[in-house]
């Protein structure tokens, strides 16, 4: 009882010391108050000196200054970053139509009526422009790759869409591979995603809502989904999950999902993420919606169900028996990586007499002058195993070779012969981590899933192994992702969602879209699209 | 304490639960964890009476797994067995089970056990007190095999064998393999507790035996062991067990030999069905039984050159066969009436027809199944004659 007391008191502490870290001042809130209100000056010098102020003496800045038009002439300005800029766009459709044309043309005399509009219509060859008289959304847009031009007398500046730094061109994603199906995956730069995302969807119902999250990163965001086809609840949520986000900077699609999930604390994903513009049309087509994040080629759908996991993109594009058996197949290889080393240890400590006689004899046999206990030994293998892929992982492609070949010969071979591990273990662990990589989107929560079984089997055999299955499914089930329970159509259940769970039904069968994600779950294709060979009646 | 607003649980209780459960795990310890380093694996047990009182002596074959490990190991293990053999003495199973840990550095493990043989001389004396440890521990399977040998039964287990690596497997693939001869009675733990306990229990148990052969000794199944209760009364020889099996009902496959037609040569034909029905009855007071056997065979081999598809001469080869299985299920009658065992179960066979008039015949049933008159019918068919219709030196 004392001893309760005693870890009360320390518990109470430590969350009092977390209460009082819980919230340290925002260091950006208030900055921009200031500035809000702020506009251009007619004076060139000075909105000059407030930009450089603003922007510090960086040299990748660019201040070209320049006047044009004939006498007088008017001293003009343009800002822009180097390296964000197309060189080509700024010299042949800003700076030369300005710098001689405008001689020709006589532009002075209305500049001096209609001011910048003047510039816009007669001057610049440029596609996208925009009008601004205030700093802020002025230096933003530099940064961001648009170049500013401002001219004396004018208290108004002019954006020209001028981006155009060097991208990764669009290739094959590394993540997602397929035998068959498109090969193409999404890239860092937003636009080309959102691009992407409009070459597969030509409805004019797809929206793109745009955000910019993140203080400092002041990173695009971009909401995609078919209007008529989402539920708009989820839209309207998922707004207001994302305006909440107040953080200084967003650098991957992790960040975001970790700010929006349902459920911060488990081990599960509820948010799925897809390098493929196919599988997220798909998964738009069925009610969801995707998030695109600048900067990264990782876009975010949501809501995720538990069986996604299950499915690839490659299920749609061969025929259904094998796309089904595969689906099998998955659900299996996701049983055997969860829970091949546990049964093993429960098997081996606890339930002797369920094994074959013959079994038990070679297992023995295998077992014997194994100095380890079979839990030390499970845990230890799948602990190395989780290392030499961390290794595999971060090393340079070439060196990685020789992490294969040290875990291949160092741990497979001489480990067993001088007798540290048995081999039975090593064909265990081996066939739960081959098992693992079936269904990628599950790998972290199955290495933590697995580490608890094998420990919990290891202590209470079998009966841990149920207890630790039956918590993990209470969890499952307990779970949702933007309000959808995470495990549907399983639980709650749901007949018509099975079309696409264990088996893949072929799609003229699919009727409805599944899971009842969108808007009303209505008819996605005609009905009777069962092809047939031509009859005999002629 | 902040509260968690989605589950109400707040983290200080939170986390004492987490510590209760890591308790709750750790605390038990590994209740009842055993690796598989520290197991004796018993394959086979031998369980001999001593002379003396009540004396008895119990032969554990366990396996030596260090002995089994493949290719690695391979100069260490070619010259230790791959079976050890423990034998300790004393008054209960149970004792001198445990007893052998004071000089084996494994405990024993018994649901492995694949036979379990008692000496004849043990079973006469009667078997019940000796199988009751097998019965009532729960590490012991009732699946083992059951089988009583002739003379010492440690003996059986100390012949080495060729094919297995352990004798005692050996000795249970025999018993299983005795499915294709049917020469003897299959029995479990669990067969011979069930015929136990009848009211006219007479269990059976396959005889095994050490037969000379050029170099040592092999054990070989050589009969029907039969009990009257819990004692062992007498033997079946391998044609009266098979005449058993055929009244029960259970004769899995085997060959019957007969006479070719018109010569002294013999053919033989394999059992590929067969089924029995026992009909009892009462007439005036006076009980009978019929036992109506089903048989079908296939030609398997002749050795004669006559051409026996032909229909009269098939139907020659029927009626020797009915013969033949008739003549087997009689001796097999006439003996056990003559040790007074009813190994059939005919009296559970009233009992079921008589339900009423059972509790009275229940009490002189030795007497009556003496004395009962047995019909055997027998219909039995010739079916196929493999591969070749007349034999290959058919003139």
């Amino acid at each position: 009882m004392l001893m309760f007391r005693f870890f009360f008191r320390k518990l109470n502490y430590l969350t009092g010391l977390l209460k009082t870290k819980k919230h340290p001042k925002h260091e950006n809130s208030g900055k921009t108050e200031g500035t809000d209100d702020l506009k251009f000056h007619r004076s060139l010098n000075r909105n000059l000196a407030l930009i450089k102020s603003t922007l510090g003496e960086s040299s990748d800045l660019i201040l070209r200054e320049f006047s044009f038009g004939s006498e007088p002439r008017i001293n003009a300005v343009l800002i822009f970053i180097d390296g964000l800029v197309d060189k080509t766009l700024i010299n042949e459709s800003i700076l030369q139509p300005l710098l001689y044309d405008t001689r020709l043309v006589g532009v002075d005399k209305e500049f001096s009526i209609s001011g910048m509009k003047a510039i816009t219509r007669r001057m610049l060859a440029a596609g996208e422009v925009e009008l601004t008289d205030k700093p802020d959304e002025a230096i933003a847009h530099i940064l961001a790759g648009d170049s500013l031009l401002m001219a004396d007398t004018n208290s108004q500046a002019l954006i020209i869409n001028s981006r155009g730094w060097k991208t990764r061109s669009i290739e094959d994603p590394e993540t997602e591979s397929v035998v068959r199906g498109p090969r193409e995956g999404f890239t860092e730069t937003l636009l080309t995603n959102t691009a992407m995302m409009r070459r597969k969807l030509k409805e004019p119902g797809l929206r793109i809502e745009s955000f910019i999250i993140g203080k400092r990163t002041r990173t695009d965001v971009a909401l995609v989904y078919l209007q008529e086809i989402v539920k708009p609840g989820l839209v309207e949520e998922i707004r207001q999950r994302l305006r909440r986000i107040d953080t200084d900077a967003i650098l991957e699609s992790g960040y975001i999902e970790e700010y929006i999930e349902d459920h911060p604390f488990s081990p599960f994903a509820t948010i799925a993420n897809s390098e493929k513009p196919d599988a997220v049309a798909a998964k738009i087509l069925e009610g969801r919606a995707a998030i695109l994040i600048d900067g990264t080629p990782f876009v975010l759908t949501v809501p995720m169900l538990f069986i996604e996991s299950f499915q690839s993109a490659e299920d749609y594009y061969s025929r259904p028996y094998y796309a089904s058996l595969v689906r099998i197949l998955r659900f299996l290889s996701f049983f055997i990586s969860i829970m091949a080393p546990a049964v093993y240890v429960a098997l081996t400590t606890f339930h002797q007499e369920l094994l074959p006689t013959p079994l038990l004899i070679t297992m023995a046999a295998a077992h014997e002058g194994v100095p380890f206990p079979s839990v030390v030994e499970a845990t230890g293998m799948i602990i190395i195993f989780e290392i030499l892929r961390e290794a595999g992982i971060r090393l340079p492609r070439p060196v990685g070779q020789a992490i294969s070949i040290v875990g291949a010969l160092v741990i497979g071979e001489a480990a067993v012969s001088a007798g540290l591990v048995g081999a039975p273990m090593v064909i265990v662990v081996a066939l739960m981590a081959i098992s693992s990589f079936v269904i990628p989107a599950q790998i972290d929560a199955g290495t933590i899933m697995r580490l608890v079984l094998t420990v919990l089997a290891g202590f209470l055999g079998a009966l841990g192994i149920s207890i630790g299955l039956l918590f993990f499914l209470i969890h499952l089930c307990s779970l949702s992702s933007f309000g959808y329970p995470y495990l549907s159509p399983l639980a709650p259940f749901s007949p018509s969602g099975l079309k696409d769970v264990f088996v893949r039904v072929p799609f003229w069968a699919m009727l409805k879209r599944p899971y009842g994600l969108s808007r009303y779950n209505g008819l996605r294709q005609k009905p009777g699209l069962m092809p047939s060979k031509p009859s005999n009646k002629k | 304490m902040k509260k968690d607003d989605m589950t109400g649980i707040s983290y200080p209780k939170l986390f004492c639960f987490l510590i209760l459960i890591f308790i709750l795990i750790t605390l038990p310890g590994c209740w009842n964890r055993r690796e598989l380093d520290t197991l004796a694996i018993v394959l086979g047990a031998a369980i001999d009476k001593l002379p003396g009182e009540e004396k008895v002596r119990i032969t554990a074959q366990i396996i030596n797994p260090s002995a089994m490990q493949s290719s690695q190991a391979g100069a260490m293990s070619a010259d230790t067995e791959e079976f050890v053999n423990f034998s300790e003495t004393g008054t209960t199973v149970f004792e001198v089970a445990r007893r052998i840990t004071t000089f084996s550095s494994r405990k024993l493990y018994w649901p492995h056990n694949q036979v379990l043989i008692f000496s004849e001389d043990l079973c006469k004396h009667g078997i019940d007190n000796w199988i009751d440890y097998f019965i009532r521990d729960h590490e012991t399977r009732l699946r083992v095999r059951v089988l009583v040998s002739e003379g010492e039964a440690k003996n059986i287990l100390e012949e080495k064998v060729t094919l297995e690596k352990v004798p005692a497997r050996e000795i249970g693939e025999i018993v299983d393999g005795l499915a294709v001869t049917s020469i003897a009675p299959q029995t479990t733990l669990r067969d011979f507790l069930c015929r136990m306990l009848e009211d006219t229990g007479a269990p059976v148990a396959p005889l095994i035996s050490l037969k000379e052969k050029e170099d040592g000794k092999e054990a070989k199944i050589s009969g029907t062991a039969v009990f009257k209760k819990t004692k062992l009364v007498g033997t079946l020889d391998p044609f009266e067990s098979r005449g058993f099996l055929f009244v029960t009902g259970k004769v899995q496959s085997g060959i019957i030999l007969v006479k070719c037609p018109d010569s002294e040569d013999l053919a033989s034909l394999e059992i590929i069905n067969a089924g029995s029905k026992i009909i009892p009855a009462i007439n005036d007071g006076k009980l009978s039984l019929t036992i109506k056997i089903t048989e079908e065979g296939n030609l398997g081999c002749q050795m004669c050159g006559s051409d026996l598809t032909k229909p009269q001469t098939w139907q020659f080869l029927e009626t020797e066969q009915n013969k033949a299985i008739m003549e087997e299920a009689m001796a097999s009658v006439k003996k056990a009436q003559a040790l007074r065992a009813d190994i059939f179960s005919f009296g559970e066979a009233f009992h079921r027809k008589y339900p009423l008039r059972w509790n009275e015949l229940k009490e002189n049933w030795d007497e009556h199944f003496a004395n009962l008159e047995v019909n055997i019918e027998v219909e039995s068919h010739l079916r196929r004659s493999g591969q070749i219709t007349q034999p290959p030196h058919h003139e």
